[in-house]
C-alpha cells in the first residue's frame, strides 16, 4: 500500500523524497492511506502523446488522471473488499510543462507539483469540472486539502481549479 | 541482408550466456539452427558422412589407398604458417571483410560520445570506468559492455518488409556499479544499478519503469579490493519506498540521474559497437593468419 513513484524523464531534476513526502501528506489529509496510487513523472513529448491518445488533444499538459474506479461519486471512497481493489489509479504529471509554467509565473516548482498532484487525486476520487456545479464542488475539495496541507507544513498553496480555465 | 542476419546471430550467440525469454528464443531459432548447427542440417550430412567413409580403414570398408589421405578431402591453401587453411576459411574471411565494411558504414563516430558533467573515462578492454569528484566525494561508475544487449522483444517484421531502415537498433544497457567514496569514510558506498527491461523494450505501450533502478546497496572496501560477501547488502525489492527515493536523490546529487543514465546508454552502445568491429577484425586476422 503506498505511492508508486516513477520518473520517466530527464528534462527536470526531480526530488523524489520531497515529492513522496508531500503526496503522503495529501493522502493522510484525504484518509486514503490504504489505497495505492501511481505517480508517473513525464516530459512534454510523452504527456502530449498520452493526451492525444486518451483526450484527442495533441498538446502537452500538466496532469492526466486515470481513475481505477471510473464512476465514483465525488467524495465517496470505494468500498473495496479485495486487496487488489485498494487502488485509486494513476496520475501522470507533466513535470516539464509544470516547470515551464512555474518559470513563466515565477512560482515554486515543488509547491506547484503538490497543487497539481492534489488536483489529480481529486479526479481519482471522482471529482470533475465539466459543469459549474462540479467546478465549485472540486474547488471546495481542493481548497480544503490545501488549507490542511498549509496548516501542517507551513506552506501557502492555492488550488489549481481556481487558476485554470474551464477546458482543463 | 547479411548484416541483419549476422547481427541477429551475433545477438543470438550472445544470448546463450543470458536467460532469454521464450518468445525471443523462438524468434531467433531458425537463424540459429541454420547458421550455427551445420552438422545437424540435412544439407551437410552427406558431406560429413563421406569424410567418415573415406577415412574409415576398418575391415568392412576394405583398403583403398588413393582415398585415405586427408589431403584429398579438405581443400587447403598453404600460407607457410603451418596451420590449416580451407576453402571455408577463405569464404569466411571474405564474409568478415564485407561485414566489417558494413559495420564501419553504420558506425556513428569513431570517437566515443562524451559524458556531460565532467566525468573522466578510463577503458580497460570491455570495461569502462567513469570517474568524477564533487566537493570531496569521489564517484566511480563501472560497467562492462559484454552481455549488455537485451533480447529484442519486438516481433520479426513481415517477410519482404525487412530492410536496413526497419532493422531494430542495437542498444547496450549494461548493469552498472556506482561507488561513492567520502574522504572521511573507511568504506565506499556501492550501488548496484540496472536498466529495467520494460523501459528499454521498443513496445508502443506506456512503459512505467524508471529509466534506471538501484538493485542493491552495500558498503565495500575501496577501489579494486575483493568484494566482501560478508558486508550487509540492502536489496531494494522489499525496501521502504521512501528510503529508496532518498537513495535515488543521493545519487542524483552526485551526478547519477536520468540524464546520466541516458548518456551512459549512448556511451555503452558506441563502445560495444567499437569492440564488436575490433573483434571482427581480430577474427578476420586469425582466420587469415595475418
Amino acid at each position: 500500500m503506498g505511492v508508486l513513484l516513477r520518473n520517466l524523464q530527464n528534462v527536470v531534476p526531480l526530488r523524489r523524497a520531497r515529492l513522496r513526502k508531500d503526496v503522503e501528506t495529501l493522502r493522510h489529509i484525504l484518509g486514503i492511506q490504504k489505497f495505492d496510487l501511481g505517480l508517473i513523472c513525464v516530459d512534454n513529448a510523452r504527456i502530449q502523446r498520452i493526451n492525444n491518445v486518451y483526450r484527442k488533444k495533441n498538446v502537452p499538459t500538466d496532469v492526466l488522471s486515470f481513475p481505477f474506479y471510473e464512476d465514483l461519486r465525488p467524495g465517496k471512497l470505494p468500498c473495496s473488499m479485495h486487496r487488489d481493489d485498494f487502488n485509486l489509479g494513476d496520475i501522470f504529471l507533466g513535470v516539464e510543462y509544470i516547470m515551464q509554467q512555474c518559470q513563466q509565473t515565477d512560482q515554486d516548482f515543488n509547491g506547484t507539483l503538490t497543487v497539481v498532484t492534489a488536483h489529480g487525486i481529486c479526479h481519482l476520487l471522482g471529482y470533475r469540472h465539466d459543469t459549474a456545479e462540479e467546478w465549485n464542488e472540486m474547488l471546495r475539495k481542493e481548497s480544503y486539502i490545501l488549507s490542511e496541507f498549509n496548516r501542517l507544513t507551513g506552506s501557502h498553496l492555492e488550488p489549481l481549479t481556481k487558476k485554470c480555465t474551464r477546458d482543463v | 541482408m547479411f548484416k541483419s542476419l549476422t547481427r541477429a546471430i551475433n545477438i543470438a550467440a550472445r544470448l546463450t550466456n543470458k536467460t532469454a525469454t521464450a518468445s525471443s528464443t523462438r524468434a531467433l531459432e531458425p537463424l540459429v539452427t541454420s547458421a550455427l548447427c551445420p552438422p545437424n542440417s540435412a544439407s551437410s550430412r552427406p558431406f560429413t558422412r563421406s569424410i567418415w567413409m573415406m577415412c574409415n580403414n576398418g575391415a568392412s570398408s576394405g583398403y583403398r589407398p588413393s582415398l585415405l589421405t586427408p589431403k584429398g578431402v579438405l581443400p587447403s591453401v598453404s600460407c607457410g604458417c603451418g596451420g590449416l587453411h580451407t576453402e571455408g576459411d577463405k569464404a569466411f574471411a571474405e564474409f568478415l571483410s564485407d561485414e566489417i565494411k558494413e559495420e564501419k558504414k553504420i558506425q556513428k563516430s569513431k570517437t566515443l560520445p562524451k559524458m556531460s558533467g565532467g566525468w573522466e573515462l578510463e577503458l580497460n578492454g570491455t570495461e569502462a570506468k567513469l570517474i568524477r569528484s564533487i566537493s570531496g566525494d569521489r564517484v566511480t561508475v563501472t560497467f562492462n559492455i559484454n552481455n549488455s544487449i537485451p533480447p529484442n522483444m519486438e516481433e520479426e517484421p513481415e517477410q519482404g518488409q525487412k530492410s536496413a531502415e526497419n532493422e531494430p537498433e542495437i542498444v547496450s544497457t549494461p548493469n552498472f556499479v556506482v561507488e561513492v567514496i567520502k574522504q572521511s569514510a573507511k568504506h565506499a558506498l556501492v550501488f548496484d544499478c540496472h536498466f529495467p527491461e520494460d523501459e528499454i523494450a521498443h513496445g508502443e505501450g506506456e512503459e512505467e519503469s524508471d529509466i534506471f533502478a538501484i538493485r542493491e546497496v552495500s558498503f565495500q572496501p575501496e577501489g579494486d579490493a575483493e568484494w566482501k560477501e560478508t558486508s550487509y547488502t540492502l536489496n531494494t525489492d522489499s525496501l521502504d519506498w521512501a528510503l529508496y527515493d532518498h537513495l535515488m536523490d543521493f545519487l542524483a546529487d552526485r551526478g547519477v540521474d536520468n540524464t546520466f543514465a541516458d548518456e551512459l546508454i549512448e556511451l555503452s552502445t558506441a563502445l560495444e559497437h567499437q569492440e564488436y568491429i575490433k573483434f571482427l577484425e581480430e577474427l578476420s586476422g586469425f582466420i587469415k593468419c595475418n
